[in-house]
């Protein structure tokens, strides 16, 4: 077994890697704790998947943590050297709190499970990133991997050829802390959200703003690809991140865009400022286009692969995606369903299979949910609470199915909790907040009732193949990234569906085409009969809390939003 | 009190009561009864209620003042272990016994109903929050009461003068908490310039050290020593 570890920097997680190359468990640590966006050692991961397949630490391999613990510290710290003493408060911080940060794993590793300290091996940041891809790309033999996220433990993006899963050779990087993803995430600061939380706000946003307009074309100074020297050029007289624990940016960038969005303020379509701050996001969403898609050119010249792999945090923006999807050169991407540092857990835990002496090793392709639960577990834990507080309406599947598609038929929304969890961060059907996707109202409801979301972001769609290709303009290049909502789409001209309350006002949609056999399936499969082709699909959690993890967190949200019924493996429950 | 201070006071409340409604969810999840697991459930809804309540109050007396200053009133989740409001060992049911673990909600809920009739008198008299106030602080006091209830008919031999120990100890841990931290920001102060001047010797070696050395352009990256931490 190997168990993979990603944790201190984003979204810690934990995965499990068996014998034969198949990833058999995987956690997010946020999952467990409940904690959105926790980064901690994922010690209730590692806890419950030593307890579910009664892991001895003579049964483990080894243990890979997804970076270079002592890299990512030096990085930062001697960047920061450069602008002494203006960012002696940062130094002092990152020397003082070096407990908290990757150096840290041995030390949490021994306190949680002593002994397997010992078993414990490193992999850089952005190989854990790629084969993470190569996991689940059907193709693994010359590809062309490209990563690009806010820093790594070396660099801030990269180029590889794959030459096979046991030739990746380094091309090119680009050097913290010139970053797309630290540009992007200074962006969300500045429009007033959370950076790390608040980045596909900005993208949502950008939809509404003018690539004409002012504010978008001042965001050009701030960024740029140099097609001389192949590099991300970055004016840092902007941006504070590299200097200060507090700022990403400064009073320059407040002097070019204006003052920065008040986080408390709504912000909503015909309000006073609202056109300027989605100008800026347009801006920033543009460059971001601009400079990957430069990168993709540049990675094709270099790697003379037309099979892209892409990950690192900056492909979770779902909107460039089909931008590069477009470049004439590109023949496919992949990107994995959780492309950040979380998903890269499982490709740490792949770097310890590959290393092994085990013999005729090969990369199983993961599944879409892979996070072992079912609320069986937890049937006579709950019982008081269910007989208190709800009602179980029918406990046979297949009745469930029809009356939750009666309720989704008559505008209900309903929410799912259906045995194993998505590898995150979207909700894919078994941990989702699901509602007919062209009644308004409906979506309006599970939009702005149940989860308070601004109105202004869209909510994505969930439908069949052939669904998807009657309404959508899919493009075959990224088909497995519908599966995992991993891209935006354009709705064909002309559609009905562009009137859908999921289409973005750019009429375009985060679409998910959903694979046989899964709970989604079985609903849609039901409900085209009954003249409903399209679900709107959220995950299950009120703002600010992460995605549902167990049938309590279902119930939790039962009891504090406006939502009545639960479809779960003990069958339909209701709120009384 | 200044409005920045109090805008500071909700803050941290808003991660108090989330921080509880998370230790009763964890306490619900981790508990072998099925009643008090109900218990838990209900006490962590009216937590994550208050939380709600807290944030919508933070909200509105934060969104016309100037950015700079409320920028740093913004909730991140994260913030709740980075406070300490959810210790970095673990849940309360994870790492105490059921037993000091009543006794803690027991006292605590008793001091929190204190600190919101402080927040509620900060606010003003005639405040359209107050009435929202009053609210949390009955629940809080439904939940000093159940954990009391709780407490004398599963620990019958515990006479009322000892969880009027117990709350006596809580009291002075949660002063001592006070004092320590106040000590730590002060302690933070005269070591300042200590951390400074081993930041600076650090940054003379940071400077000399040649990361470069490390770069990766055109290595197998599979072929570099697993054991490396740089
Ligand atoms: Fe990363
Ligand atoms: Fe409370
Ligand atoms: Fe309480």
């Amino acid at each position: 077994m190997f168990i993979g570890i990603s944790a201190y920097n984003h979204e810690s997680a934990i995965a499990l890697v068996d014998e034969s190359g198949t990833l058999i468990n995987y956690y997010r640590e946020e999952s467990l704790s409940r904690i959105k966006g926790d980064k901690s050692f994922p010690k209730r991961g590692l806890k419950r998947i030593i307890k579910l397949h009664e892991l001895e630490n003579d049964s483990i391999n080894s243990v890979i943590f997804y970076e270079r613990p002592l890299s990512s510290f030096l990085f930062p710290l001697k960047e920061a050297t450069k602008y002494l003493p203006e960012s002696m408060n940062l130094m002092v911080h990152q020397i003082r709190n070096f407990n908290k940060s990757s150096l840290s794993c041995y030390i949490d590793l021994a306190k949680y499970c002593p002994g397997l300290e010992k078993k414990l091996i490193y992999t850089d940041h952005h190989l854990s990133h790629t084969l993470t891809s190569i996991a689940y790309s059907n193709k693994q033999e010359n590809l062309c991997s490209i990563v690009v996220d806010g820093f790594g433990d070396r660099s801030t993006s990269s180029i590889s050829y794959v030459k096979d899963k046991y030739n990746i050779k380094e091309l090119w990087s680009s050097n913290y802390p010139a970053s797309l993803g630290l540009f992007y995430s200074t962006i969300t600061d500045f429009l007033g959200f959370s950076i790390n939380e608040g980045e596909y706000k900005v993208m949502g946003l950008s939809a509404f703003g003018k690539s004409e307009s002012k504010e978008a074309k001042l965001i050009t100074r701030l960024i740029r690809w140099d097609k001389c020297k192949n590099e991300i050029i970055m004016d840092l007289t902007y941006f504070s991140f590299h200097k200060s624990i507090t700022n990403s940016y400064n009073h320059k960038l407040k002097d070019l865009l204006g003052e920065p969005r008040n986080p408390f303020a709504k912000l909503q379509p015909g309000d006073k400022y609202f056109q300027r701050y989605a100008n800026i996001a347009r801006g920033a969403q543009d460059i971001t286009n601009e400079i990957l898609s430069e990168i993709f050119k540049f990675a094709y010249q270099i790697t003379k692969s037309n099979h892209f792999l892409f990950s690192g945090g900056v492909a979770l923006n779902s909107s460039s995606i089909e931008y590069l999807a477009n470049l004439e050169f590109v023949k496919s991407i992949i990107i994995p369903p959780s492309p950040g540092d979380s998903g890269a857990a499982i490709g740490a835990s792949y770097f310890g299979y590959l290393k092994s002496n085990l013999k005729n090793k090969s990369i199983d392709k993961p599944k879409l949910y892979p996070s072992e639960y079912s609320c069986i577990e937890q049937r006579d834990h709950i019982k008081k609470i269910l007989d208190t507080k709800f009602r179980v309406v029918t406990n046979k599947e297949d009745e469930s199915i029809d009356l939750a598609c009666k309720l989704i038929s008559q505008g209900e929304v309903i929410g799912v909790i259906i045995s194993n969890g998505e590898t995150g961060p979207r909700a894919l059907g078994n941990r989702s907040l699901i509602c007919n996707g062209s009644n308004k109202h409906s979506v309006n409801v599970l939009n702005t009732l149940i989860k308070s979301r601004s109105p202004f972001r869209p909510t994505a769609p969930a439908m069949r193949k052939h669904i998807a290709e009657k309404y959508f303009q899919l493009n075959p290049a990224i088909m497995d990234s519908y599966n995992s909502m991993n891209a935006t789409c354009r709705s064909k001209k002309d559609s009905i569906s562009i009137t859908y309350p999921i289409t973005h006002i750019d009429g375009t949609a985060r679409l998910q085409i959903v694979q046989d056999n899964t709970i989604l399936w079985n609903i849609l499969e039901r409900l085209e009969n009954m003249g409903i082709e399209i679900l709107a699909n959220s995950s299950l959690n009120i703002s600010g809390d992460p995605t549902c993890f167990d049938i309590i967190d279902g119930l939790m949200v039962c009891s504090i939003a406006p939502l009545n019924y639960l479809l779960t493996d003990l069958g339909m429950i209701k709120k009384r | 009190m200044s409005a920045s201070e109090i805008l500071e006071i909700l803050h941290e409340t808003i991660y108090a009561e989330h921080g509880s409604a998370l230790e009763m969810l964890a306490a619900c999840k981790q508990t072998k009864s099925t009643s008090l697991a109900y218990g838990y459930f209900e006490h962590a809804k009216d937590e994550y209620n208050h939380t709600k309540t807290f944030k919508e109050i933070l909200s509105n007396k934060s969104y016309n003042c100037y950015v700079d200053i409320v920028r740093k009133f913004r909730i991140t989740p994260i913030g709740l272990i980075t406070k300490g409001y959810v210790s970095r060992k673990g849940y309360l049911i994870e790492t105490m016994n059921l037993k000091d673990f009543i006794a803690y909600v027991y006292t605590n809920e008793l001091l929190a109903e204190t600190s919101f009739a402080k927040i509620k008198k900060l606010l003003g008299p005639n405040n359209k929050d107050s009435n929202r106030i009053s609210n949390i602080m009955d629940d809080e006091l439904r939940h000093h009461g159940m954990a009391k209830e709780y407490f004398l008919k599963y620990y019958p031999e515990l006479q009322p003068w000892q969880l009027l120990y117990y709350k006596t100890k809580e009291t002075i841990k949660n002063k001592t908490r006070k004092l320590y931290h106040k000590n730590i920001i002060f302690l933070e102060k005269i070591f300042f310039p200590l951390y400074s001047l081993l930041t600076l010797i650090s940054s003379r070696l940071l400077i000399i050290l040649n990361l470069t050395e490390y770069k990766r352009t055109d290595c197998n990256l599979m072929d570099i020593n697993a054991r490396s931490i740089l």
